[in-house]
């Protein structure tokens, strides 16, 4: 069934069209996000059972960006009654207009022209077959609870396991002199993570899941939960890596953190813009094994980024970023775009009404390939099947790599030997590392657990993943 | 709509609730190179709401809660629905019973900050052209930068008589330092601020200006092997994450950490210097509205305090002293000179630099580090260090000089003997 409506917005949008009505008489370009999300998270483990909106996802706000003639101005607010109306209107037109008039000697503004208003009107909202809203606490806590009991027993050796499910129902309306929008969205991940100790050092192993949608993950989550426990309680065993290049084979989840992490970041054209981004000098160029072909877009999978129009109101589209190994085009938010003179690709995103819109990543991908894993991890030599990313963050200027891994798993003449090591650091130049990719599984999967910051801020859900894919690299 | 919460709160016959209102106005300003790309606004105001419910189950007494948010423009209708709902969810959150913090009402403390002494828009100003002082080369200057001023009025209450209030102005914000040749790189560096503190600043971008400039000729990554390592800078900090986690209720309550009171947190054989750390009140209160006091958290290497809130300090019978988020670390017995001799690698930057307080591995990709061979220093960039906490704080070395960041003063700098890096 399709996601409901937000009462809110609909009582509010009169309001909101009589202030754009009232900001549009005086500045040429006005628009008006709304939005009102709610989102909850349930968790139980050792530490107890949690049940507790998330703070971060959660609220009813707006924010209003001006154009003054030659730059912008954005107002963030989360009060609008009628008598609230000439407030909100008296803070825009004297404090956030002229601010910029208050600069110190030296510094100057950057000249921009009015955006695009194109004239669009929709409503749309994505599917699901059961809420955890529908579902209820006590049904959520209980599978939850037996969850993490049956992890916790699974072996003496397991410490806690916790099992957590998390969503995030939202409702977007964005107005402009030509635009007229609402969407409806629903998404729900999940973790399941198993904690083994061996003495003061505690190893753990967790799975994630998530799709746009409700509550259809559970039955993934239990069905999982013996090899999480199992792949926890492998680590007990691991060693630190000897440092050095391998031949890898990535899990998809790797394969995600390495097209978000690694390449990803790196074509954000508001990185263009400040010239941080070393991909801006290589569009047109091979930054990859011709075996690649990269997409992003909110519209490009059906994973917990997915929307109908970003934070800017442009409509979400599936951008080809690299295809067949060549480096085809970035990712834009609208102000970018203007500045660079090329089209917005509707990912202009921002953590919450109360904070600014960068580029930002929705779904991303690499396409699959046509090897069965079987025979990649059977062509290795000697190398290790990498699974479990835990972290990573971005180099955009110098193409670095930082991404770290839970598991490596020892692959000695084509065979997996059991042998584990963790955790481990993935180093290196990104295209050595793509341009290395021998061989791309048929089999692909995307995971939509995790956030993306923008440095070490600006938190907004994004999915990543890809195939298995086969490629030389550093560890340590 | 604190009245509307507190009638809902009595209607449906709720005696136990957490409600902590905050107003938020911030000034945001945000620069490419000297030029001001985007001004934000923002003046918003948020309740949550937390409800505790009382109840036994195998006998044994229970204390369950849920939390929510309250939001601008909730009906009467919408507020009683959502705190029966969350009231009702609270009914299967089995946590063993513990007591909730009591108090009075107290007087509003108002900022001792200079930033409350005038307006935000004139402290940004202030700010900005501290941030650009520096700013003042071709061959390396700040790429871009952003500038956050923010004033938030902070009101706890809670069922057991606590009402507290009072206000916090920050100035923090992010910049990037570029040196554009003979290699192009960069240096992202953040900034917190409690105070107007423009010499702060001014020093912070100075220091990342250089060391950009340095990255710029840095060319290879080191050799892989062990190294005596040194980290400076505000990842510092970031080591001591591992003994705040490790000693916080929440974590013994589970298992997760073995640290009991008087434990020595660095092991028996400590051949390195010993640590000292305080809590440090940054704010009036917790978000539980516990009154916040300095507090020693390990002395000469012994584990002073369990920290934690009121649920996992009541479960391990220790005094529930809020959750904080500043430390101080005494400075340890050599200075930074005296640190960089014979060989090492001290790595001044990191792409990112994390500890696993679980498992008490840390790691991160080096930007830059300077090689010493024991005679030459060498500037290089590119490979990673994975080290454990467990296997190399016995003999660690802090730096006399120390530092202030965003919830740490301490030392500037610490080595590790024997850690593992991964290079070329």
């Amino acid at each position: 069934m399709k996601v409901n409506s937000s009462t809110y917005l609909q009582q509010v949008k009169p309001l909101l069209k009589e202030l754009l009505d009232n900001l549009l008489k005086k500045y040429r370009y006005v628009s008006i996000l709304a939005s009102d999300s709610k989102a909850m998270i349930y968790s139980v483990s050792k530490r107890g059972t949690v049940i507790s909106e998330d703070s971060l996802l959660s609220g009813r706000g707006f924010v209003a960006k001006i154009y003054d003639g030659t730059s912008y101005g954005e107002y963030s607010f989360n009060g609008i009654t009628k008598e609230l109306l000439p407030e909100i209107l008296r803070k825009i037109e004297e404090s956030l207009i002229p601010l910029k008039n208050a600069l110190p000697n030296g510094i100057d503004i950057i000249s921009y022209e009015e955006l695009k208003d194109e004239t669009l009107s929709f409503h749309e909202s994505t599917n699901y077959q059961e809420s955890l809203s529908d579902m209820g606490s006590e049904k959520i806590i209980s599978l939850l609870t037996s969850l993490s009991e049956e992890g916790r027993n699974y072996d003496p050796s397991v410490l806690d396991c916790s099992a957590g499910l998390r969503f995030q129902e939202y409702h977007k309306l964005f107005l402009s002199r030509g635009k007229d929008m609402e969407q409806d969205v629903l998404w729900t991940t999940g973790t399941t993570m198993v904690m083994v100790s061996k003495g003061e050092e505690i190893k753990y192993y967790f799975k994630g899941y998530s799709n746009l949608g409700g509550s259809e993950i559970l039955k993934d989550m239990k069905e999982g939960l013996k090899e999480t426990a199992d792949s926890a309680l492998a680590l007990l065993d691991s060693e630190p890596i000897t440092p050095g290049e391998y031949d890898c084979i990535c899990t998809p989840e790797v394969t995600g953190m390495i097209v978000h992490e690694a390449f990803g970041h790196g074509v954000e054209m508001d990185m263009f813009v400040k010239k941080r981004a070393l991909a801006e000098k290589y569009v047109g160029e091979y930054v990859a094994s011709p075996l690649i072909t990269m997409h992003d877009g909110g519209t490009a999978a059906e994973e917990t980024a997915t929307y109908f129009f970003d934070d800017e109101g442009i409509p979400a589209k599936d951008t080809v970023i690299i295809e067949k190994g060549i480096l085809k085009r970035g990712i834009s938010d609208s102000q970018s775009a203007m500045y660079l003179g090329t089209e917005p690709t509707g990912n202009g995103r921002r953590q919450s009404y109360e904070r600014k819109a960068y580029t930002r990543m929705t779904n991303t991908f690499f396409e699959g390939g046509h090897d069965k894993v079987e025979d990649m991890i059977a062509s290795v030599e000697y190398g290790f099947l990498l699974d479990n990313p835990s972290s990573g963050m971005e180099d955009p200027k110098n193409w670095g790599i930082q991404c770290m891994v839970n598991v490596a798993r020892e692959i000695k003449d084509g065979k997996l030997t059991g042998k584990i090591f963790s955790p481990i650091v993935l180093t290196g130049y990104v295209p050595d590392l793509l341009k290395s990719i021998s061989m791309v599984s048929e089999e692909k999967a995307l995971g939509g657990g995790g956030f993306c910051g923008k440095g070490y801020k600006e938190w907004v859900k994004v999915s990543d993943g890809g195939p298995y894919i086969k490629a030389k690299i550093r560890l340590g | 709509m604190l009245d509307k919460i507190l009638n809902a709160l009595q209607k449906n016959n709720i005696g136990h609730y957490l409600i902590n209102e905050v107003t938020t106005e911030s000034v945001e300003l945000f620069f490419i190179r000297r030029r001001l790309d985007i001004r934000r606004e923002k003046s918003v105001h948020d309740y949550s709401l937390t409800v505790y419910r009382d109840f036994e189950k195998d006998g044994k007494k229970m204390r369950g809660s849920s939390a929510i948010g309250i939001y601008n423009g909730m009906t009467e209708e919408e507020l009683d629905q959502a705190i029966k709902e969350a009231y009702y969810a609270a009914s299967f959150v089995c946590n063993l019973y513990y007591e909730l913090p009591k108090g009075k009402k107290e007087e509003f403390i108002p900022s001792t900050s200079k930033l409350a002494s005038m307006p935000l828009t004139e402290s940004a100003m202030l700010m900005t052209e501290a941030l650009f002082a520096e700013d003042t080369k071709d061959d390396v200057y700040l790429n871009s930068a952003e500038m956050f001023l923010e004033k938030s009025v902070i009101h706890i209450l809670n069922s057991e008589g606590i009402d507290v209030s009072y206000d916090k102005y920050t100035a923090s914000g992010e910049f990037v330092a570029q040196c554009p040749s003979p290699m192009d790189v960069e240096t992202y560096q953040s900034f917190h601020y409690t105070e107007p503190d423009t010499t702060a600043l001014k020093e912070k971008v100075k220091y990342t200006l250089e060391t950009t400039k340095a990255r710029a000729v840095a060319v290879a990554a080191p050799k892989s092997g062990e190294y005596k390592v040194i980290i400076s800078g505000h990842f510092v900090s970031t080591i001591f994450d591992y003994y705040m986690d490790r000693s916080s209720a929440a974590l013994i309550y589970p298992g997760y950490s073995n640290y009991t009171k008087g434990c020595k947190v660095q092991g028996e054989n400590v051949t390195g210097d010993l640590l000292s750390i305080n809590l440090i009140a940054n704010e009036p209160y917790s978000t539980e509205g516990i009154k916040l006091i300095d507090r020693p958290l390990v002395t000469a290497g012994e584990l002073n305090t369990i920290h934690g809130n009121s649920r996992f300090s009541h479960y391990l019978n220790t005094e529930p002293t809020g959750i904080y988020s500043q430390i101080k670390v005494q400075g340890g017995s050599k200075s930074f000179e005296e640190m960089k001799t014979g060989k090492y690698l001290h790595v001044v930057n990191f792409s990112d630099f994390q500890m696993d307080s679980f498992s008490g591995h840390y790691g991160g990709e080096i930007r830059l580090a300077f090689l010493c061979d024991g005679e030459t220093v060498t500037p290089v960039t590119g490979g990673s260090i994975n080290g454990s906490i467990l296997e190399t704080h016995g003999s660690l070395t802090l730096s006399k000089e120390l530092q202030k960041e965003k919830g740490y003063e301490g030392p500037f700098a610490i080595a590790f003997e024997k850690v593992n890096v991964a290079g070329i």
